[in-house]
C-alpha cells in the first residue's frame, strides 16, 4: 500500500469519525462505505478495518468516562456475553457470505436506522422517581442537563439478551459498533434512560468488536497498514468532532444523521443489487 | 453502586487508556516506518493491531479477577464466558489463518 492510499485512508478515518462523533454514533457506518464504495477495498476488508476502529474508539471513550456513573459496567458486562457470542458467530459467517449480500444487508440496516431516527426527534426522557431501588443490574447517574440524580431499573433482561446477540452478529458482519440497534432497544423497552444506554453501548463495543475483528485478523483481512491509518484517523476525528458537536441542535443533528443515513444505505443496497 | 464498582471502574479507565495509547504510538511508528523501512514497519503495525485487539480482553480478565476477589459468582461467571468466547474467536482466527 502507497503512502499516498494511507493518508487517503487517513482522511476517510478522520471524517467518519467526526461525523459519527457529531452524530453521536460509531464512524464504522461511514467509514464502511467509504472504503468499499469509494475506495474499493473488499466489504471483509472494510469491516475489519472498521472493527478495529470501533475497538480503538470504545476503548478511548470508556477511559475517559471511566467513574461518572454514566455507564452500567455490569449490566454492561452481562449483556456482553450475547453481543461477544453474536461478533464471534458473525465474524465466521462474514467469511461465507458474498459481498453482495453484505452490501444489501448493510443497506437495509442503516436504511432501518434512518427510519428509527426520524420516528424519534421529538422523543425525550423520562426522568424517574429518584427513590427506585435499582437493584442489582440498574444503575444511578447524574444528569448533567436538568442536574437531577435518575435512577432506574432494568427491565425485560431477555430481550436486552437477545438484541445484544443480533447486535453483535450484525456488528461484526458490517464493521459497524451495533450501538445502532442495541441503543433504541435499551432506552425504549428495558428502562435505561438514553444516555446510560449511549455510554453502556459504547462501553461494550469495544469487546463486541474484537470477537469479530480477531476473526477476520486470522483471515488476512484486517490490513495492518490501512487499519493503523483507519485508527489513527478516527481518533483524530471523533477528537475534533466532540468538540464541534456541543454547539449544535440535536433536533438539526438527528434530522442529518437520518439523511446521511439514508443516502449511504441506498447506495450500498443499489450497489448490492446491481 | 458498591465501592469496589468504582474502584474497578478506575482501573479499566486505566487499562483501556494504556492500551490505547500503546497501540495507537505502535500503529503511529508502523506508518512513519513504513516508506523507509518496510520490514520493521511491518513488525509494528502488526504489533499494534495485537495491542488493540488484546486491549479489550485485558479488560474483561481485569474485571474477571475482581469479581473473583469480591466472591460474586455471577459476575465471575458472566465475564468468565465473554472470555471463552473471545478464546474461541481466537481459536477460529487461527484455525482461518492455518488455511491461508
Amino acid at each position: 500500500m502507497t503512502s499516498g492510499l494511507a493518508l487517503i485512508i487517513f482522511t476517510a478515518g478522520a471524517a467518519a469519525g467526526g461525523l459519527g462523533a457529531i452524530l453521536g454514533l460509531g464512524g464504522g457506518v461511514f467509514l464502511v462505505p467509504l472504503l468499499n464504495l469509494g475506495l474499493g477495498f473488499p466489504i471483509s476488508v472494510a469491516a475489519a478495518v472498521s472493527l478495529a476502529t470501533v475497538i480503538a474508539t470504545s476503548s478511548a471513550v470508556t477511559a475517559g468516562k471511566a467513574g461518572k456513573h454514566l455507564m452500567n459496567f455490569r449490566f454492561g458486562m452481562l449483556l456482553e456475553v450475547a453481543t461477544a457470542a453474536g461478533s464471534v458467530l458473525g465474524g465466521i459467517t462474514a467469511q461465507m457470505l458474498a459481498q453482495r449480500t453484505l452490501q444489501i444487508l448493510f443497506g437495509v440496516v442503516t436504511g432501518a436506522v434512518a427510519l428509527a431516527t426520524v420516528s424519534r426527534v421529538n422523543k425525550r426522557n423520562v426522568i424517574q422517581d429518584a427513590t427506585v431501588d435499582p437493584g442489582v443490574l440498574g444503575g444511578r447517574f447524574m444528569d448533567d442537563e436538568t442536574g437531577q440524580m435518575v435512577v432506574y431499573r432494568i427491565k425485560r433482561l431477555p430481550l436486552a439478551l437477545g438484541a445484544s446477540f443480533v447486535a453483535g452478529n450484525v456488528s461484526s458482519l458490517l464493521g459497524i459498533g451495533g450501538g445502532v440497534i442495541k441503543v433504541p432497544v435499551l432506552n425504549a423497552w428495558c428502562g435505561m434512560p438514553l444516555r446510560a444506554a449511549a455510554a453502556t453501548s459504547a462501553f461494550m463495543i469495544g469487546v463486541t468488536a474484537t470477537g469479530g475483528a480477531v476473526v477476520y485478523y486470522g483471515n488476512g483481512q484486517l490490513h495492518p497498514t490501512a487499519a493503523a491509518a483507519a485508527i489513527l484517523g478516527v481518533q483524530l476525528g471523533s477528537w475534533a468532532g466532540l468538540r464541534v458537536s456541543s454547539r449544535l441542535r440535536v433536533k438539526h443533528l438527528k434530522l442529518l444523521l437520518a439523511l446521511v443515513l439514508a443516502v449511504v444505505g441506498i447506495l450500498m443496497f443499489v450497489r448490492g443489487i446491481r | 453502586m458498591k465501592p469496589s464498582d468504582f474502584n474497578l471502574e478506575l482501573v479499566i479507565g486505566r487499562v483501556l487508556r494504556t492500551g490505547v495509547l500503546a497501540s495507537s504510538a505502535c500503529l503511529l511508528l508502523g506508518l512513519l516506518l513504513t516508506p523507509v523501512w518496510p520490514e520493521p514497519a511491518r513488525w509494528w503495525l502488526n504489533a499494534g493491531i495485537l495491542l488493540l485487539l488484546l486491549t479489550p480482553a485485558a479488560r474483561v480478565v481485569v474485571s474477571f479477577a475482581e469479581y473473583v476477589m469480591i466472591r460474586d459468582w455471577f459476575f465471575t461467571a458472566a465475564t468468565g464466558i465473554v472470555l471463552l468466547e473471545l478464546l474461541a474467536g481466537a481459536v477460529a482466527a487461527l484455525l482461518f489463518h492455518r488455511r491461508i
